[in-house]
């Protein structure tokens, strides 16, 4: 088989402020003609540098090659000047990006676009042929009624659209070789399944090749015929993906490997089988959730009258007992955030009534409510946000504190805080220092840590582990599970990771378009779903068990 | 690849950092400390008496003796502030000690501090003062109102025009030094920027903090008192004020802060609308801290540095419109400003270039220095443009 891409010894530093780093460090692939490569690895690994540095989209003064050749079809692309790459980009190599919202021109019709990249490319192609063609392309790409979706803005299409859209312009031109860097990362399982079955599809017909980045090892084993395995610039491990997969050599590929969370060794059974008896110990479960409704109103016209409402929570009862994880799963826009924030009272719901303990949380004042804060808490996804970058860790944690009455003084409350650090396995000198001299994971645990200073007795987790990496993620997931253990705690965890909620949760409760379409024991609703949104969630979530 | 990068020092140390990082920011912070200390020592550095003298073999220091209330009060605070500069207290703490402070000594030095009346410069140079054993003279031996109308030949001199008394500045009309009456004019000049601005900042920070923090009506009807303020033509609104009140440097002062607010507000509506829907504050809030802390100690500091560099060319702004005012003969009469002096440049019959360049130039660098130190904070504060390039 003949090689499309041949990438040798590959250095590239870039140059950020004085320091050089090295992003890409001797790596060395290549591409068979109508094949995948798959580049996985952790945030930073350099793996979209290597693709940049392919299609030579890295800025010039910050980035240099200092050894490497990128041989296509036997031509070195790190030779070309300007004019010679711009030739190759688009109508040989095309890219697409893992942001849809942002790679479109918002102000320009999806089919002017594609048709601008048609013509650039051919200039000799009439205005007919173009708009042709590029109809073509997006029937190709199976957008619905493509035709009428020729004069259409971005912001009228849907995220998964939006990506089809992307591959569409980027397939226009017939390229060889196709760089996709974490396409769907940003979409839905199910619109991620739906994607990647048409990029496969795609690649049947033109027998183009795929140079394939992503984080995710469902995806890689879905859609990969080779992959590499990239640590800190290099690549560790390179190989036929099933190979690579099932009998990793590398021992960074086996941690990434086992640090997934269907491959995550499970505490939790030992604890399911006690958790009945509690369940039974305690019949009153902590929380009541009874026909909640959170309606945000739409507002029209210079009165701004409501005309209708997005019903982001919808009638939804829900029981959480005492010591139990209850995950809520669910596709963007569901509203599973929204009904974890209003059941903290950050959102006003509409109407329904939520009880914690036997008392009534909605109607309350925020005076009334605040000796309630004590027992339910709240982290987040976001490990950018979630901490006050002002203020000291040390401070973070004791305010509630001190607001509640925890500690009798100051020193007190600043030995709690450093043995809250402590059981969020940080270091206690971290009190005295600020949010940005932390990584990602360190301030989840941080998050973490705020959430349990004021010994609540519920916390909701939204999303604490999707900005993380699998490594990272695991640590946090092993880390909850132990607290949860020692504390008694009970845990709404908000996710769109169905491994994730395999691994912690001992109810699953499903939620669709403000909706709890299915709920039960974890095992029960992701072993034998019967709603059919359910099956079709699990199916769509690309997995790899060893 | 990041984690080199930590490193242990606040946000606000950080920024200030950053913000010194550039050289064109270091020369605008240069050019207000020349300023800062030519407008607290301008007493001891441009007066027609000695600082200290013999004579007889007793030793005086005339100079303390014709220190006015204001001058006091302007030492007093800028030794107040290195203070508080030292003091190892929240900022919050410093500021109001501080103005605490201030206050009692402006009342303090109202009651005790009685210059003479009526200062006579001629007096200077009589024997008394010019026959003595020894006597140190201020750098520029001029006070900016000593007319020395009688002394030469005709009232304007370029600089180094005439032997036996350097001006270094040349002279105006009457006979002043031009030198000296820039020195004390720098008092105008930065007291304006500064408590203009400081009230701006005041009104602006509340009305724009409560409609971000409440939005709703309370967004609404406060969009609306912004957009009257904004409607308010400020020259006009001075000339009117002048036209009717008189004139008065604090007045002026009262009217540019009160009209100038609409911009701080409209800044820190648009972050505390950003800020209310962060994670931090939405933990804050779900924590049951009190309103106060949520909104001083949570929003606030994180939404207050865009708010700086607005301020920087806030100032640069006042300076304009008080050197605007004075070059239209409505400034301060009792008192030498740039504004004024650029006027007088023109009105004389010859055009004379050393009254129009000095003050001028001094305007400009004062506007150009508190630009440079506005973007220079706009370029540290916005992480976008982290790590790319150096400062200005």
């Amino acid at each position: 088989m003949s090689k499309l891409l041949e990438v040798r010894n590959l250095r590239t530093y870039l140059q950020s402020g004085g320091r050089q780093v090295r992003a890409v460090d001797d790596v060395s692939f290549s591409i068979p003609k109508g094949e995948t490569f798959c580049l996985v690895g952790e945030s930073g690994s350099g793996k979209s540098v290597s693709a940049l540095s392919v299609i030579r989209l890295l800025p010039e003064g910050v980035a240099s090659h200092p050894t490497g050749e990128i041989l296509f079809n036997g031509q070195d692309l790190l030779k070309l000047d300007d004019p010679g790459i711009r030739a190759v980009r688009g109508s040989q190599i095309a890219m697409i990006f893992q942001e849809p919202m942002t790679s479109l021109n918002p102000v320009l019709t999806i089919g002017e676009q594609i048709t601008e990249a048609l013509q650039i490319h051919h200039p000799n192609m009439s205005d007919e042929d173009a708009q042709e063609r590029t109809m073509l392309a997006l029937e190709q790409v199976q957008i619905p009624q493509a035709s009428g979706r020729f004069r259409d803005y971005p912001h009228q299409l849907s995220g998964g659209q939006r990506q089809r859209v992307m591959i569409a312009m980027a397939l226009a031109c017939e390229p060889q070789l196709l760089i996709a860097d974490e396409p769907t990362t940003a979409l839905d399982v199910t619109v991620q399944a739906e994607i990647l079955r048409l990029m496969r599809k795609l690649q049947d017909d033109t027998g183009m090749s795929m140079l394939f980045i992503t984080h995710d090892f469902g995806v890689v084993a879905q859609m990969a015929q080779w992959v590499g395995v990239m640590q800190q610039g290099k690549l560790v491990e390179v190989g036929a993906s099933s190979e690579v997969l099932h009998k990793p050599q590398h021992t960074y590929t086996k941690q990434l490997l086992a640090a997934l969370p269907e491959n995550l060794a499970k505490p939790v059974l030992v604890q399911t089988q006690q958790q009945p008896e509690q369940v039974a110990a305690n019949p009153t479960p902590l929380l009541q959730i009874r026909d909640l409704k959170v309606w945000f109103p739409i507002k029209k016209g210079v009165f701004r009258h409501t005309v209708d409402y997005v019903r982001a929570v919808d009638d939804v009862s829900l029981d959480i007992p005492q010591g139990q994880i209850v995950a809520l799963v669910g596709e963007s826009g569901c509203g599973k955030t929204t009904l974890g924030r209003a059941v903290l009272q950050l959102e006003p719901p509409t109407s329904g009534s939520i009880q914690i303990d036997g008392q009534e949380l909605i109607g309350l004042s925020a005076r009334e409510l605040r000796p309630m804060r004590r027992k339910m808490q709240i982290a987040f996804q976001d490990p950018q946000s979630s901490l006050n970058p002002r203020l000291l860790v040390e401070t973070t944690l004791t305010e509630p504190m001190k607001v509640h009455g925890i500690g009798a003084n100051q020193e007190e409350r600043i030995e709690l805080a450093s043995q809250l650090l402590e059981s969020v396995q940080l270091n206690r000198d971290f009190l005295w220092r600020y949010p940005h001299e932390f990584s990602g994971g360190q301030r989840q645990r941080i998050g973490l840590a705020r959430a349990l200073a004021l010994n609540p007795e519920f916390i909701v987790c939204d999303e604490i582990t999707s900005a993380l990496d699998v490594s990272v993620q695991a640590e946090i997931l092993q880390l909850l599970l132990n607290i949860r253990q020692q504390r008694n705690l009970t845990l709404l965890f908000i996710t769109h990771n169905i491994g994730v909620v395999e691994y912690l949760s001992d109810q699953t409760v499903v939620m669709y378009q403000g909706k709890i379409v299915e709920r039960g024991e974890t095992a029960q609703v992701c072993g034998r779903p019967e709603h059919p949104y359910t099956q079709k969630l699990l199916s769509a979530v690309p997995r790899l068990v060893m | 690849m990041t984690n080199s990068l930590i490193s242990r020092e606040s946000f606000a140390a950080r920024i200030w950092r950053k913000t010194l990082d550039g050289v064109g920011v270091k020369f605008g912070f240069a050019w207000i400390a020349l300023l800062v200390f030519a407008a607290v020592f301008a007493p001891f550095l441009a007066n027609s008496m000695p600082l200290l003298m013999s004579k007889d073999g007793v030793i005086s220091a005339p100079v303390l003796k014709y220190l006015s209330v204001e001058d006091v009060w302007v030492l007093a605070n800028f030794f107040l502030a290195l203070i508080a500069f030292r003091f190892r207290v929240s900022v919050g703490k410093r500021v109001l000690l501080f103005l605490i402070s201030s206050a009692l000594i402006a009342v303090f030095a109202n009651v005790f501090v009685r210059p003479p009346a009526l200062v006579i410069y001629d007096d200077f140079r009589t024997p008394a003062y010019t026959e003595v054993d020894w006597r140190i003279m201020p750098p520029v031996p001029y006070a900016p109102t000593d007319y020395l109308r009688d002394m030469v030949s005709k009232g304007l001199e370029a600089p180094f025009e005439t032997q036996g008394h350097t001006h270094l500045m040349g002279t105006e009309e009457n006979g002043a030094d031009v030198l000296s009456r820039m020195i004390h004019a720098s008092r105008i000049a930065l007291s304006i920027g500064l408590i203009a601005s400081g009230i701006a900042l005041f009104i602006g920070v509340i009305v724009g903090g409560l409609m971000g923090y409440f939005s709703g009506i309370v967004d609404m009807l406060g969009m609306r008192l912004v957009e009257i303020f904004e409607d308010i033509p400020t020259l006009f609104l001075l000339l009117t004020f002048v036209a009717f009140f008189g004139r008065s440097l604090y007045m002026m002062m009262v009217i540019i802060g009160v009209t100038g607010w609409s911009g701080y507000a409209r800044f820190v509506r648009t972050e505390f609308l950003k800020l209310r829907k962060q994670d931090y504050v939405q933990a804050a809030v779900a924590s049951g801290l009190p309103l106060p802390s949520i909104l001083f100690r949570h929003m606030l500091p994180n939404g207050v540095a865009p708010l700086l560099v607005s301020v920087s060319f806030g100032i640069a702004g006042a300076i304009l419109a008080e050197a605007t005012l004075s070059f239209l003969g409505l400034g301060v009469v009792d008192a030498p400003s740039w504004g004024a002096m650029l006027d007088q440049a023109v009105k004389s019959s010859s055009f004379n270039w050393w009254m129009a360049v000095f003050p001028g130039g001094a305007i400009f660098m004062t506007v150009f220095a508190y630009n440079l130190i506005g973007e220079a904070f706009r370029d540290a504060i916005d992480p976008k443009l982290s790590g790319k390039g150096e400062g200005v």
